[in-house]
């Protein structure tokens, strides 16, 4: 059964054509230029240092959680830049395209962003930073630290975890291959119910933006099972619930929303597709659809996803203020209550993100009342945090300052969300940038926390800390940019500018147009002192030699291990005796006693069938995309079979014998997870097979 | 890894399958699903009341399952599958309940039901 | 902490030869929460078959009643508890290392499996053979989607199985193939109980 799709279609190629590239495109030239540039550069410097086995071996094939959550972290901020620049694009265009005298350029008939492109470049920014700069960002830190704050040696399921990490890979690759073969939706990041429809989006945009969500979030359940699973078994002895430090807290509640509402989002996309693909009428506008229904399926996963997103942030803050304040934190467990009191919430106020479907004032009111109560359970971790500060010895840190800026964003964000939560507000601001102001508060807050976690944990890894002088600055004009930018919009909301807008027709909205502009002028000098961070700091990296917890105030159980982290996280296991269990030890002056005995270590061998996984599940999706059937059903016959040949894989480990770990925790350099280890792993341990 | 050097058979979750026990839930389910089908075919109870009355025998159904088939009780092995279960219940109940009271309000406030159709068909839950 | 005592001579700080997890109880764990997650996904599926059973849904097209026959599904239900049974009595063979025992009990599960199939996408084709397909109307949409997705559970079990009959007598009951048994039981076991739901919903509030 084929649906008629409008154009050329081959069974060899699908709807694959020439046309499909849009070589035409100024924007889409330059922007073409720098990736194969940066593509070319990088291929380069692998090729010439001859580290391509190395590539391969110690990264690609790799099941360590750690590294599986650097590489994690390292998409998410690829994503966000991707995303940065499309808003970028969105706030220029905006600025440029004001009133009906504004100058066109480049096709466009005002600014220099016809519809047809405009729309794409919002409805990218949207999907990109939420499922694929945040999500990453987020769960890779939960990859890294988890397992290592609660003693284990690593996840429940290390191969699941490194699937889970091509999966994401997968429809990432999908996203940024919209750029140069076909389009991108043009629907937003929500899919805009019946736009995302065949008769009204003809074109592979919703296609390429259904997929890609569709395998990014395969990859998000399994990983939500090997966090959970992780979590409730593989704590270390003496670590009883309420001697877990609370980022593993939110990881775990985090990840039961995580586990329970992307299913949902699957049969939102899903029955779309049906709608697409076979000619079902779930979402038509006609023959007995019900369009409301998308939006309702699509929020019951989209409003649990917003705290999937925030409830790790939350943790983050809730790691760097206790370590930078030296105190415990401030009423621990009513932080975990908090928490899960959120995570439980979060269920049961989806509608308010459309009041104005008309359901009546008894739906409207429940659903306002919930989303209020989310107030409570959040202003109670605000005045712990608050409570945590107060009369502790507060170092103002680079990690610290992300957090506090990370305070202020909530409390604005969330004060803004309670006015939204109110249904008669909600009706005269619904669609405005008022309710992007507010949520962008939101969401810029996960990447507040994002750096303050990138600055925070990377002496861990990497063994050196990024440069405190350029960390600063990047922090402070990103902190002045976004406030400068939001505060602007917010005053658009109340000067009635809608969202999406490609056109602002209101010449009265220049000035606070021109004001956002200033902040993203601010974004990009940010972008840059990143750069100069990153750069300073790789450059200067040996000329510190940290201890296991460099910041010498730390708390957890993480900062126990030596830095960099060794491979096999820890050589013995270690027996928690109280909550802050590396703060306790310091007390005691125990931080830097050393097990007596070592003990051979089992470890997980790397495997390579999970990025050949992920690669069939990009190319399934890119067939489908293209609807070229035969591609389809060679790569998912192709899934099935690897996944059957794994299950016959007899899963031997190695056992690292106790000499050897002796002599890498004497000198950490080779035990470090940037340093070659498969030939030494190859050579002097014993294959174990059962 | 402790498992992988012990006897796999000895596991508690391969101990607890028992003959009966499956035998058993086998027969309750059958049974409920017997009992319910003679409700439907009668077709002589008001429509609330018979959708009560089969979601009463679908409940019970569900749970002989849950104790027979899938042997959830409060052991040690147990005792996170009974926990994590009793976590979801209420997002079933939340997602099915919640969007059905919706729609159903919608649609009374919305939509124009065709009444001839809406009459001479079956009720249905949103009706 | 006010719960906070200093270090004595018994403190440990550190736990040599600690094992850590055991693998099955990992493995069932995961999967269990695999079916809750998967548990939500019909309930989403459910959810939006509420939402379309209405006669405006229907588009002018066959509603409920007119569509599900109670006593043929009532077969269903006795072919798919069967087929449960039948796999669950295999895992209890299992128990006792009978190896013949299991695989006769997983060939029974995969015969009940094939009938249950076979009335099933009996029902879907006549359907669709009468021009009442899942692209008639919005209720059909539902009817069919939530009935194929059953079904591929279904199939996806039957593959399973079949490894399982190739990967028993290659590896006997060693560690992985126990885990794997037993997963396929609770998958088996959810089908079940996804089916009471259905037929219950579908079937006979429906008719």
């Amino acid at each position: 059964m084929q649906l008629q799709v409008p154009g050329p279609w081959s069974p060899l190629l699908g709807r694959l054509t020439l046309n499909a590239i849009p070589y035409e495109n100024p924007i889409l030239q330059v922007t073409f230029a720098v990736v194969a540039l940066i593509g070319l550069v990088i291929v380069g410097l692998v090729l010439y240092h001859k580290k391509v086995g190395y590539l391969w071996r110690e990264w690609l094939t790799t099941v360590d959680h750690k590294k599986i959550g650097v590489m994690y972290i390292i998409i998410g901020l690829v994503m966000l830049f991707r995303g940065f620049a499309d808003g970028l694009l969105i706030r220029t265009q905006q600025v440029l395209a004001n009133g009906p005298h504004a100058a066109g350029m480049l096709g466009a008939k005002h600014g220099f962003l016809p519809p047809f492109h405009f729309d794409q470049v919002y409805s990218a920014h949207g999907t990109i930073m939420i499922l694929f700069a945040a999500t990453p960002i987020l769960t890779g830190f939960q990859n890294i630290v988890v397992p290592l704050q609660i003693g284990a040696r690593d996840m429940a399921f290390p191969y699941m975890n490194a699937v889970s990490l091509w999966l994401t890979t997968a429809a990432a690759v999908l996203v940024m291959i919209s750029l140069f073969v076909g389009d991108f939706s043009q629907a937003g990041w929500v899919g805009l119910i019946p736009l995302t429809e065949l008769p009204y989006s003809p074109g592979v945009g919703v296609d390429y933006w259904m997929w890609a969500i569709q395998i990014s979030s395969v990859g998000t359940t399994l990983n939500a099972i090997n966090m959970i699973v992780t979590i409730v078994d593989m704590r270390a002895p003496g670590m009883s619930w309420f001697r877990m430090p609370v980022f593993s807290w939110t990881t775990l509640s985090t990840n039961i929303i995580g586990l329970t509402a992307f299913p949902v989002l699957g049969v939102a996309l899903a029955l779309l597709g049906a709608d697409r693909y076979l000619g079902t009428h779930f979402f038509t506008a006609g023959m007995g659809g019900n369009l409301m229904l998308y939006t309702n399926l699509f929020w019951i996963w989209g409003h649990p996803e917003v705290y999937f997103l925030i409830l790790p942030t939350f943790g983050v803050i809730s790691e760097v203020i206790p370590a930078f304040s030296e105190k415990p934190i401030f009423g621990y467990v009513t932080m975990v209550a908090a928490t899960f009191a959120i995570a439980g919430i979060s269920w049961l106020v989806w509608l308010h993100h459309f009041f104005t479907m008309g359901a009546g004032p008894d739906i409207n009111g429940f659903f306002s009342v919930a989303t209020m109560l989310v107030g409570i359970p959040t202003g109670v971790k605000v005045f712990n945090w608050m409570f945590t500060l107060y009369r502790g010895r507060i170092t103002y840190s680079v990690p610290m300052l992300w957090a506090m800026f990370g305070l202020f964003l909530l409390l604005v964000g969330g004060l803004t969300g309670m006015m939204l939560a109110i249904p008669a507000i909600n009706y005269t601001v619904h669609d405005s940038v008022f309710v992007i102001a507010h949520f962008h508060c939101m969401v810029l807050m996960v990447v507040c926390a994002g750096f303050a976690g990138v600055t925070y944990w990377f002496p861990k890894l990497f063994g050196f800390k990024l440069d405190e002088g350029w960390g600063k600055a990047f922090f402070w004009t990103f902190a002045i940019g976004t406030v400068t930018v939001f505060s602007a919009m917010f005053a658009l909301g109340f000067e009635g500018e809608t969202r999406r807008l490609d056109w602002t027709f209101n010449t009265a909205w220049k000035p606070m147009l021109v004001v956002e502009e200033v902040g993203m002028v601010l974004y990009v000098i940010s972008l840059v002192f990143f750069a100069t961070m990153l750069v300073v700091s790789i450059r200067n990296r040996h000329k510190q030699r940290l201890a296991a917890d460099p910041w010498g105030t730390s708390r957890t159980l993480e900062w126990l291990t030596p830095t960099p982290v060794p491979f096999y996280n820890y050589a013995v296991t270690p027996q928690v005796n109280t909550r802050d269990e590396l703060a306790w030890r310091r007390k005691y002056g125990l931080e830097n006693t050393k097990p007596d005995v070592y003990e051979d270590i089992h470890m997980p061998r790397n495997s390579g069938l999970p990025v050949i996984l992920g690669a069939l599940a990009g190319v399934w999706g890119f067939a489908m995309i293209w609807r070229i059937w035969w591609l389809a059903a060679i790569s998912l016959v192709g899934i099935v079979l690897v996944v059957i040949i794994r299950s016959f894989d007899k899963n031997a480990g190695y056992h690292l014998q106790p000499a050897e770990v002796e002599a890498m925790e004497r000198d950490l350099a080779i035990g470090a997870i940037m340093a070659e280890q498969s030939d030494r792993a190859h050579h002097h341990t014993h294959a174990e097979a059962h | 890894m402790a498992g992988s050097h012990s006897d796999p058979l000895a596991h508690p979750e391969v101990r607890q399958g028992s003959a009966m026990r499956y035998i058993a839930g086998f027969v309750s389910t059958v049974v409920l699903m017997g009992a319910a089908l003679i409700v439907t075919m009668r077709h002589d109870l008001p429509y609330q009341s018979f959708v009560e009355l089969v979601g009463g025998l679908a409940a019970l159904a569900l749970f002989s399952q849950a104790t027979l088939f899938y042997g959830l009780d409060i052991s040690r092995a147990q005792i996170w599958k009974g926990v994590s279960l009793i976590l979801t219940l209420p997002l079933f109940i939340i997602t099915v309940g919640l969007t059905v009271w919706m729609f159903q309000s919608l649609n009374q406030r919305t939509m124009v039901m065709p009444t001839s159709a809406a009459a001479a068909s079956q009720p249905t839950l949103l009706q | 902490m006010a719960n906070e005592t200093a270090p004595t001579a018994n403190t440990q700080l550190f736990r040599p030869g600690y094992h850590g997890h055991n693998q099955i109880s990992a493995r069932t764990l995961g999967f269990w929460l695999y079916m809750l997650s998967d548990a939500l996904l019909f309930t989403a599926l459910f959810a939006s078959y509420a939402v379309l059973d209405t006669p405006m849904n229907a588009a002018g097209g066959p509603v409920a009643s007119q569509i599900v026959n109670p006593i043929e599904g009532f077969w269903q239900t006795i072919a798919v508890l069967g087929s449960v049974t039948c796999y669950s009595l295999a895992t209890v063979a299992m128990k006792n290392g009978k190896r013949g025992g299991t695989a006769v009990g997983i060939i029974a599960a995969i015969v009940l499996a094939l009938v249950f199939l076979a009335f099933g996408v009996n029902d879907l084709a006549t359907l669709a053979a009468h021009g009442d397909g899942m692209d008639r109307s919005g209720y059909l949409s539902a009817y069919f989607v939530l009935i194929l997705t059953h079904a591929i559970h279904m199939g996806v079990g039957i593959l399973w199985m079949l490894v399982m009959l190739v990967q028993i007598p290659l590896f006997g009951f060693n560690d992985m193939v126990v885990a794997r048994m037993l997963n396929l039981r609770m998958f088996w076991q959810f089908q079940a109980t996804i089916w009471v739901c259905l037929y219950v919903y579908v079937y006979m509030i429906g008719a």
